[in-house]
């Protein structure tokens, strides 16, 4: 069975990740436009670099979650609103809780978690006028289990979900839905250079191996297809297994 | 299209409601039974249909009880003192709200249309 998009257009938010670039790709051969953001030019290079041209089967867009002006260029009220957003973002700060700098954790927070919800009121909002929208939000299998030093990155990530979960709780009579993705050890990204840095995870993994960034993407492709609506303010966890059980070597 | 015949037409979009029955002195919340999640949709089409910013606080005239509360506690006239506050809507008006028992239920589409007015420039 094939599945069937109705969007056409999306926004793919902290578009220059492997795993959105993955994603726009699988995108582009269904004609669906994305829309990917970067935060400076090096990340513009990078989209560019990466996706094949012609480049007027993407968009690109300037958004910075350390920025709040980059929010008020995201959303011009005489382009039509877009069908789905995807959201990639996630600062990086590791710390032990009881070591961390104070206001070093209020800038995390205020960026990956206030940003957020600022970005999500101003989407919600514009997705309403056409009554259709869906929102998936990339979180990490780590927002329930986290590793020493990462009580922050939990903290946004669940803090993130419950935002995502709100919004398809409060909208979505109004057609706008919501659904979140934790994806656990991935072959991409940071995710990558942990495991070259302890392999021994793996074993961990019922399946064995780490997830790979399209097998991820094709996921979140699903999640955009009509058929997933139902899927709504709601978890899927995608970690090989991993959470299913208490984590011991095989 | 007038303003108000632009705002029966959005209400009547988001409302499972007769738009031939609502009129200036059609209360939103009271007789239209708008929820939350309504006058959200609301905002945004006004905003979106009308090209005129919209702040969900003024425009269902959210701080009107706290600009009671002020007018109050600092032992003036809350009439003069809202109306200030309220550019967009005429001094009649806002005295009848006062005298209203619920105050939130009592906004009405005619409120609505003062507010787009005066975004686009036309004063009280």
């Amino acid at each position: 069975m094939t599945a069937r998009y109705s969007c056409k257009r999306g926004i793919l938010v902290g578009g220059t990740c492997e795993l959105a670039l993955t994603l726009a790709g699988l995108l582009i051969r269904r004609d669906i436009t994305p829309v990917l953001t970067y935060r400076n030019e090096r990340g513009l290079r990078t989209i560019q670099e990466t996706l094949a041209p012609p480049e007027d089967r993407y968009e690109t867009r300037r958004l910075d979650f350390s920025d709040r002006n980059s929010l008020a260029t995201l959303f011009d009220p005489d382009d039509p609103s877009f069908d789905f957003m995807v959201d990639f973002v996630q600062g990086d700060y590791e710390a032990l809780l009881a070591a961390a700098d104070d206001a070093a954790v209020a800038s995390f927070f205020a960026e990956n978690i206030s940003f957020r919800a600022a970005l999500l009121k101003r989407m919600a909002r514009s997705m309403l006028r056409s009554r259709r929208g869906r929102l998936v939000y990339i979180s990490s299998a780590a927002a329930e289990n986290p590793a020493f030093g990462q009580g922050f990155y939990a903290a946004s990530k669940l803090a993130s979900e419950a935002l995502y979960r709100t919004i398809g709780l409060e909208m979505g009579e109004k057609g706008l839905t919501t659904v979140i993705l934790r994806p656990g050890y991935c072959d991409a990204g940071r995710g990558r250079s942990f495991l070259e840095k302890s392999g021994d995870s793996l074993k961990r993994i019922p399946i064995g191996r780490a997830l790979m960034a399209q097998e991820i993407a094709e996921a979140v492709l699903f999640l955009l297809s009509d058929g997933a609506v139902g899927i709504n303010g709601t978890v899927i966890t995608m970690d090989g297994g991993l959470a299913s059980g208490k984590g011991a070597m095989r | 299209m007038d303003v108000l015949n632009k705002v029966r037409e959005i209400i009547t979009e988001i409302m499972d409601v007769d738009g031939g029955t609502i009129t200036e002195e059609t209360c939103l919340i009271r007789d239209l039974g708008a929820e939350s999640i309504d006058l959200l949709e609301l905002a945004v089409a006004v905003s979106h249909r009308f090209g005129v910013l919209v702040q969900d606080d003024e425009i269902f005239l959210r701080k009107f009880p706290l600009y009671r509360l002020e007018a109050t506690q600092a032992g003036v006239d809350p009439l003069p003192y809202l109306t200030e506050r309220i550019p967009f809507l005429p001094p009649n008006r806002i005295a009848e709200i006062l005298a209203e028992r619920d105050r939130a239920a009592a906004l009405k589409i005619g409120d609505l249309v003062r507010y787009v007015r005066y975004q686009q420039g036309e004063h009280v």
